[in-house]
């Protein structure tokens, strides 16, 4: 919150913003891929625009990657269900939270600058457990 | 829901169908680790920090094993190759008190140009800054016109605009630090990260 006086000086000086929301962008998908946002259901076509809360959606051949504005990439594969349920970042001081849930399939995560702002900054629930990211690159894999 | 999952969570690991973790070391060779912040529930103190392991999921002390010789399975080498490339960072320099490139940039805006168009769905954050020389109030405004021209330079290049942002740091994050009202051609930079 100190932050706040240089943080509205910089907004004033957005010359061209993307939305306010993105949080993450499509890179690829194939297969049977969608993104769910509240009863919408988006084709991920590369570029589009993440927001928090989205849930990325695949069926059997399925996948799907994306990249966040804190540099963490996302491989979502087959028969996946994931979820960006908390989404903070702080692009001017490099800083944030995330909470990502996996309910089922696979998530491959090379984490970025929330990972590193602070400790377990960004972390990844599965059905049976809570992890917190220390700056690095793994596999999730949750059974259906 | 809670107990849902938590019961959920019991079926699967009674069953050989457990959520399951690989830890991989990064791109630079360095190794990270996660901590097991709650299992089942319950919060646990463990932590996974072994390179190339297998960890079942679940246990609140679990054990890890390593890939082997076996390697990853073909799904996970497969999720490994759909990961998007790693952001890349492009430094452009600036005559002094100009929005004029130095000569030597030119092609580094060349390669930022082609960097750009081979990436699928690109976002492009491009970050404008001065050295300290004038006001604070002007070197806002200057390092917000550095950051537009390479913007519009990009754009005049045929890229999409709605793939790119701009903003102006004035004199707030130097590269090197100087006192006040001190021209540095390092300092004179648009940065320009491409993901």
């Amino acid at each position: 919150m100190l932050q706040l006086p240089v943080g509205i000086g910089i907004i004033a000086l957005l010359a061209a913003s993307p939305a306010i929301a993105e949080i993450a962008r499509v890179k690829t998908s194939s297969g049977a891929a969608i993104v769910e946002r509240g009863s919408q259901r988006l084709r991920p076509a590369p570029g589009l625009q993440v927001e928090m809360g989205d849930r990325l959606v695949t069926g059997k051949n399925g996948r799907m990657s994306l990249t966040f504005i804190d540099d963490t990439r996302f491989a979502v594969g087959p028969n996946s269900r994931v979820a960006v349920s908390e989404f903070q970042y702080d692009r001017v001081r490099r800083k944030g939270a995330m909470v990502t849930k996996i309910d089922r399939g696979s998530l491959a995560v090379v984490s970025g600058r929330i990972a590193k702002s602070s400790r377990d900054a960004m972390k990844v629930r599965t059905p049976n457990t809570l992890l917190g990211v220390r700056g690095t690159k793994f596999i999730v894999e949750v059974p259906q | 829901m809670m107990r849902l999952a938590t019961v959920a969570a019991a079926f699967l690991t009674a069953g050989c169908a457990t959520s399951s973790l690989v830890l991989l070391p990064d791109d630079e060779g360095h190794q990270g680790s996660l901590a097991v912040i709650e299992a089942n529930g319950r919060p646990t103190e463990a932590v996974i920090s072994a390179g190339n392991s297998r960890t079942k999921l679940g246990d609140p002390t679990p054990a890890s094993r390593p890939l082997g010789t076996k390697g990853l399975r073909k799904t996970e080498a497969a999720l490994l190759t759909g990961l998007p490339p790693p952001a890349k960072s492009f430094s452009l320099y600036f005559d002094e008190g100009t929005v004029h490139l130095v000569p030597e940039s030119a092609p580094v805006l060349a390669a930022l140009r082609d960097e750009i168009a081979a990436r699928s769905g690109p976002e492009v954050e491009v970050i404008g800054h001065t050295d300290t020389v004038g006001s604070d109030d002007d070197n806002d405004i200057l390092s917000a016109r550095r950051a537009e021209e390479v913007l519009n330079w990009l754009v005049a290049q045929g890229l999409d605009r709605s793939q790119m942002s701009a903003v102006g740091r004035g004199e707030r994050e130097l590269k090197q630090a100087t006192a006040d009202n001190v021209a540095n051609a390092a300092n004179r930079t648009v940065e320009v990260i491409v993901r």
